[in-house]
């Protein structure tokens, strides 16, 4: 096994956050279907218990009451809105992906940040619903997030100032919740400097032309800073992988020279038995059977069979990659594609959203207040709002469950009640 | 009247109370000079009649050759000699023990030199007798013991002297003992600390030995840690068939364990102390740790070469910001190789499926513990 790929292996990008597509998809289909169970009971209860017109989350999300169809028409048993499909929800995170990523080009970061913030972002929002936490919201956190992570660390009064905010509570809120969505792993893992060192290999191949091998370059690097960003490249390749694809994007047989050069290693029998000398430009290899083991690991790591499956993994990533080249960067800026296909679905969402997560100000304000709650052991809620009793009754439920079973809570693939 | 009277009398006491306590130690009683005007007045007496005087006094009227005491009736000569300053403050015991010094420096007989102990109670009471004639018998008692003293003392001069040298070896033979006790105590303390000290070395040198031995094999380390548990235990070790017989009747829950390690071992595990014994005499954990994990860092896919070069990279060599941080281009070019070729034998497909590395379940129940965990310090 390559020593760089046992290394790789090492890295929470591989540990914790690389799926293949049907896993990925179970997920965002789990997550959806979590969503939607937990939001429908919480307006449920909402609509049983307290009158609509006294819930302030209403208030803070204006189109709420406007276009609900009458939940306390049905006394006991409101009517529950239309909820996002998981397709739905797809749709809407690469919406706010671009969304992040024309945020991140107006407030010049650096194409590590916008591509590790948009990463977090992708990553936050396969174990939680869009649904649930506020994407518009989020999205500026994994920015100012993403600057930390990459070692830039931004004024929390400069970002408010740039993205229009007034409070730094309105960032500062989500920050943790997005730390706990993304496992804890900062570390994201980028192909840009992977294309550095392909171009430096290539370019120690010596016979290439000087701009043949800039023009691919510069390419690349555009398609790298947008195409595996808005698709799910990052979850099903590893970086080399993206790397190489976006090249082949670029310039396919720079690309495919650069593989050959990379698994040039020919099976000693292959060669005395059968002639397939053709397909390999550099046989280093010796006739010597007595390094046969040696040689069989070389053949694993660089041979022809592995070469022929990296070189299918590269076409199914390209594949990936050339459904959103750069080109589509102004797609979802277009008004029209706006109108058409994000407009109904973020009125669908205005009323499906989660009641008691989508104001995070708030959400971390009830948190506060219970944890002071619990540890005072008061009650407390006497002098509070409505609201906040209403909410203190659901998250008090709730950590009386965390409380009673620990190990009911292990059996949810990925935490408690969203 | 009364008060008159009582003025009298109180100014009548008062000089004699003020000059008593001036006459005990503060003022001369020859010249009357007080220690108000010198300081460092001193009292010396002489032994012929044991009046004190001051220094001053004494110079002034014994410079001159000895003469008469000018106390008041006393008519003794005194000569400048004679003069010394008193051990104790109440003149009566200094002169008896002056007198009890002379006495006893002429009857100088040890118990040796008596036939019975009788005879040696007998002689030390007629000392006694004699002395306490001396101290305070009337004067005409007091001159006849003095006559008898002398006499004594004339008669027998060299039994006197022999017997004073005799004493005086035996003091010195005391004190040599003393002295060479007194030695031998020094010369124990001293081997003390020394020991003391050489075994905090050894203790030292042990631990670096044993050290050296876990570092150095398994089974040396094994039999350092043996000796340091004690006997019974390397005892139990040296012979594991008896020791086989016990770990069943020590309790029945202890036979996995039995069973699962290797007859000592299980043994041993009874304990719980030893079973961290067993990994360190494994082999595979004997050498020293690793903090890579045991990654290897010779890449297999690529080499590193001078030829490696970009220019956008070729471009910072010639920044000096950037030279002058000590930025190692060598090592850039090392990390961007490792990019490019990391991770591309990895198929995230095929890996996440059958699992190499974390299957998804396992993935799961570990994102929801940090969930978990996350949601608790949320609320701190």
């Amino acid at each position: 096994m390559a020593t760089e790929d046992v290394r790789y292996r090492e890295s929470s990008q591989f540990r914790l956050w690389s799926f293949s597509h049907s896993q990925l998809a179970a997920m965002r289909e789990n997550t959806n279907a979590k969503a939607v169970a937990s939001i429908s009971e919480r307006l449920s209860s909402l609509g049983a218990t307290v009158p609509p017109s006294s819930i302030p989350m209403d208030i803070s999300a204006p189109t709420s009451t406007a276009n609900t169809p009458d939940p306390e028409g049905g006394g006991g048993t409101p009517r529950l809105p239309e909820f996002l499909s998981p397709a739905d929800e797809a749709t809407m995170v690469t919406f706010y992906t671009a969304e992040l990523m024309r945020a991140g080009a107006h407030a010049e970061f650096s194409d590590e940040i916008i591509a590790t913030a948009a990463t977090l972002f992708r990553r936050f929002y396969v174990t939680n619903s869009i649904m649930t936490y506020p994407p518009q919201e989020m999205l500026v956190v994994a920015l100012f997030f993403g600057c930390k992570a990459e070692g830039a660390f931004p004024r929390i009064t400069d970002f408010l100032k740039t993205f229009g905010r007034e409070r730094p509570e309105e960032i500062l809120a989500g920050e943790f919740l997005l730390f706990r969505g993304i496992r804890f792993s900062i570390d994201v893992k980028h192909p840009f400097r992977a294309l550095r060192g392909a171009v430096m290999e290539l370019r120690s191949l010596g016979d290439i032309e000087e701009t043949r091998i800039e023009a691919a370059e510069r390419r690349a690097k555009d398609i790298l800073r947008f195409s595996p960003l808005i698709t799910d490249a990052y979850f099903h390749y590893t970086p080399s992988q993206i790397m190489m694809a976006a090249l082949s994007l670029a310039d396919r047989s720079l690309a495919e020279r650069l593989i050959q050069a990379t698994f040039h290693h020919v099976n000693v029998p292959e060669i005395s038995g059968t002639n397939s000398g053709a397909d390999t430009p550099n046989p280093t290899t010796t006739n010597t059977k007595e390094t046969n083991k040696s040689e069989d690991n070389k053949a694993f790591i660089i041979g022809s069979y592995v070469r022929d499956k990296v070189l299918g993994t590269i076409e199914s990533c390209r594949d990936m990659l050339s459904k959103e080249l750069p080109e589509r960067k102004e797609h979802w800026a277009n008004r029209a594609v706006y109108k058409a296909q994000v407009v109904p679905l973020k009125k669908k969402l205005n009323k499906c959203h989660d009641p008691d997560r989508w104001n995070l100000v708030e959400l971390q304000k009830v948190r506060r207040e219970q944890a002071l709650s619990s540890t005072k052991k008061l009650d407390g809620s006497e002098d509070e709002s409505a609201a906040l009793k209403d909410d203190g009754a659901v998250f008090g439920s709730e950590a009386k469950r965390r409380k009673v079973s620990g190990n009911k809570k292990l059996e949810d693939p990925f935490g408690g009640p969203l | 009247m009364s008060r008159k009277a009582q003025f009298g009398a109180g100014a009548r006491a008062a000089p004699t109370s003020t000059m008593s306590a001036i006459n005990t130690d503060d003022m001369c009683p020859v010249c009357k000079t007080i220690r108000y005007l010198n300081k460092d007045m001193e009292f010396l007496i002489n032994p012929e009649c044991y009046h004190s005087m001051c220094t001053n006094c004494v110079n002034r009227l014994f410079n001159d050759g000895p003469n008469q005491c000018p106390y008041a009736e006393c008519h003794k000569t005194l000569r400048r000699k004679g003069f010394r300053s008193a051990f104790f403050g109440d003149l009566t015991v200094e002169r008896e023990v002056d007198i009890r010094r002379r006495v006893a420096a002429v009857f100088n007989q040890a118990e040796d030199d008596f036939e019975t102990l009788k005879d040696f109670n007998n002689y030390l009471q007629m000392v006694e007798d004699l002395t306490f004639e001396l101290v305070s018998g009337p004067p005409d008692k007091r001159r006849e013991a003095e006559a008898h003293l002398q006499q004594w003392e004339a008669e027998h001069k060299a039994d006197i002297e022999r017997n004073r040298k005799a004493g005086r070896e035996a003091d010195e033979q005391s004190r040599r003992r003393l002295a060479a006790e007194r030695e031998a105590a020094r010369q124990r303390r001293m081997d003390a600390i020394k020991e003391a000290e050489e075994e905090k070395l050894d203790r030292v040198r042990s631990r670096e030995a044993e050290i050296d031995n876990l570092a150095g094999g398994g089974s040396s380390g094994r039999g350092v840690q043996l000796k340091r548990r004690g006997n019974r235990a390397a005892a139990a070790a040296a012979a594991p068939a008896p020791a086989l017989e016990p770990a069943p009747a020590v309790g029945s829950g202890s036979n996995s364990t039995a069973d699962t390690g290797g007859v000592d071992v299980g043994r041993l595990s009874i304990r719980g102390l030893k079973e961290k014994r067993k990994p360190g005499a494994g082999p595979e954990a004997a050498g020293p740790y690793d903090p890579f994990g045991g990654q290897d860092f010779v890449p297999s896919r690529y080499k590193l070469h001078e030829g490696l070069r970009h220019p956008y990279v070729d471009k910072y060599s010639l920044d000096r910001a950037h030279i002058a941080g000590g930025y190692s281009f060598e090592e850039y070019t090392t990390r961007a190789m490792f990019e490019a070729f990391a991770g591309l034998g990895v198929f995230v497909e095929d890996e996440k499926e059958v699992g190499i590395g974390l299957s998804a379940g396992q993935v799961a129940t570990i994102s929801a513990g940090i969930a978990a965990v996350g949601d608790k310090m949320e609320l701190d």
